[in-house]
């Protein structure tokens, strides 16, 4: 990438939960982060992977504000942030539309909390519907759209207060696996399309390959970076399946999968 | 295209068949996913009510009149006290002190029941006086009511309002705490204030269950409006249930019983399609 500025900066964050062990074991503390930190640069997208329980998506959270970190910093342009705010849009895993509205008001949500402008709002609401191909879909309620149709809401949403960066926590995982791939390339149009700088949970290996620049490869128990790997294929990228050919993609796949099942290089054969 | 050529499961193969084998005919293409015709569940029904009313008809004259009347009776007794007023003055007396407990007691159950399921302070507070109110009978506390109200209509208010609270203030409370987390997480994600996240999420996440309550509602507040009529008022249908049973004229009797009967199945039906209207997404949770 030609420019290097730092968008997101995660400096030493740390995360315990206490885990109340009941009638037959003691409370006990359950490291979810130790001392994590990485950077995102401006207009990057940067995938986090590793086996559950990694602290991925409680990375995530962290950064949107949804729980407090025990130590640590997230910066954003440089200035310390604590709290949810429109400088960064978040994209659940379930798609969380709110089922009394329909979908066009779903994704005025935030503007409507915000104070903006029915009007306003409106026409926003109607370029994103139609930036993520659902322009007919607006008046249509969350039970009437199908899964797929309800993550691109769910996108829809967190383009509409215009942040800067996307937290995207799993979104495609529940779908089935055409539907996860549209909207994979979906995505990689979308972020081309508007520059937002995203921060990706998955923990599919291809998914992570194909939608990344850079991919951040945790370790669980605490959770903590075990390699950050560059994904060597530029933008616009070619479709998974063609990618999928190419002996660098299964390479780096095979190495993701040695790092995070903790296998050393040499039984890689037996891995796959 | 919902359209697919089928054949009938299981049947054998028909030379027709075969045809649509090769080309497909147009005869041969049925939709699918299509409703089987319901018409005749209702001509069973409707068999079954008049088999029924024309046995209560026949058995109903070999009984002596003071212990059972019978259709017929009952439908000249109704025409009697339509013509002369009393039913429909009955019914309005009844329907107004209905309507306004009713609607005065499920939005005061709607802001306690919001704000006890909100705050924990609220709750803890307040939720052994509501246990202790909800499980008493409501016609134990009569008594006090007639000494409090006197025989008037504001006895029957109060009692009608008692009966409604609890149910919507309950189950609006059920609602509160049954918000999916996620949701609120929404909400904070988006940068929600406190008093957002109630309106904008809280309520009408918990609308559906609110629904539920007033439908509940209406049904013990109909019970109620009789059990009031019955000791305090001198009017409503209650009051002529109590006066035709003391003349021993069980077919004037049955009159208010069957508007009654007749009020709280349609009122019922009202606030179901009402739910249906409101909450579209929760039809299928809501039985």
């Amino acid at each position: 990438m030609e420019n290097r500025k730092v968008k997101l900066a995660v400096e030493g964050v740390s995360k315990t939960f206490r885990v109340k062990g009941g009638k037959f074991q003691d409370d006990f503390l359950l490291h979810v982060l130790r001392r994590l930190s990485f950077e995102v640069y401006e207009g990057e997208i940067v995938s986090l992977i590793g086996e559950s329980g990694c602290g991925k998506t409680t990375l995530l959270r962290i950064v949107q504000g949804l729980i407090r970190r025990d130590a640590g910093v997230i910066r954003v342009d440089g200035q310390p942030v604590t709290k949810p705010a429109r400088d960064r849009g978040f994209v659940f895993q379930q798609a969380n539309l709110l089922p009394w509205r329909t979908a066009r008001a779903n994704v005025e949500f935030g503007l409507e909390l915000q104070g903006v402008s029915a009007k306003e709002r409106s026409e926003k609401a109607q370029s994103l519907l139609e930036l993520v191909g659902l322009g007919q879909a607006g008046e249509q309620f969350p039970h009437q759209l199908s899964g797929g149709m309800q993550q691109r809401i769910n996108l829809a949403r967190a383009l509409a207060i215009n942040p800067a960066i996307l937290l995207m926590d799993e979104p495609f995982s529940a779908l089935d696996a055409q539907t996860r791939e549209v909207l994979q390339r979906e995505m990689l149009r979308i972020q081309a399309e508007t520059r937002k700088t995203v921060l990706f949970v998955t923990h599919d290996l291809d998914e992570a390959i194909y939608v990344s620049n850079r991919v951040i490869v945790l370790g669980a128990k605490p959770g903590r970076i075990k390699e950050i790997i560059e994904i060597p294929f530029g933008y616009p990228r070619a479709e998974l399946p063609e990618l999928r050919g190419d002996p660098r993609f299964q390479e780096i796949r095979r190495h993701m999968w040695n790092l995070i099942r903790n296998k050393p290089e040499g039984e890689a054969s037996a891995a796959a | 295209m919902a359209n697919i050529a089928s054949s009938p499961s299981g049947a054998t193969p028909d030379p027709k068949q075969v045809n649509a084998e090769a080309g497909v005919d147009a005869n041969q293409i049925e939709d699918i996913n299509l409703e089987q015709p319901k018409s005749y569940l209702w001509v069973v029904r409707l068999i079954s009510v008049v088999t029924i009313m024309s046995a209560w008809e026949i058995l109903g004259r070999r009984v002596d009149p003071l212990f059972m009347s019978y259709p017929s009776a009952i439908a000249v007794a109704a025409m009697d006290m339509i013509k002369s007023g009393e039913l429909i003055t009955g019914l309005i007396s009844s329907l107004s002190t209905l309507v306004y407990a009713f609607v005065l007691a499920s939005a005061l159950g709607i802001v306690i029941g919001l704000l006890i399921g909100r705050y924990k302070l609220v709750d803890v507070s307040t939720d052994w006086l509501v246990n202790a109110l909800y499980t008493t009978p409501q016609v134990a506390i009569i008594p006090l009511v007639i000494l409090w109200f006197g025989l008037g209509g504001n006895a029957k208010i109060f009692i009608v309002s008692v009966s409604t609270i609890f149910p919507v203030l309950i189950n609006t409370t059920a609602g509160v705490r049954n918000v999916p987390s996620q949701l609120i997480d929404v909400g904070t994600a988006f940068e929600a204030n406190e008093r957002q996240i109630f309106m904008k999420v809280i309520a009408p996440s918990a609308l559906p269950y609110v629904m539920t309550g007033i439908r509940l509602g209406l049904g013990r507040a109909i019970i109620g409006m009789v059990v009031a009529e019955f000791f305090t008022a001198i009017t409503g249908l209650g009051a002529i249930i109590v006066k035709y049973g003391n003349q021993y004229d069980t077919a004037s009797m049955f009159v208010p019983i069957f508007v009654l009967m007749f009020l709280g199945v349609s009122l019922s039906a009202l606030v179901k399609r009402a739910e249906h209207w409101i909450a579209p997404w929760k039809e299928t949770e809501n039985t």
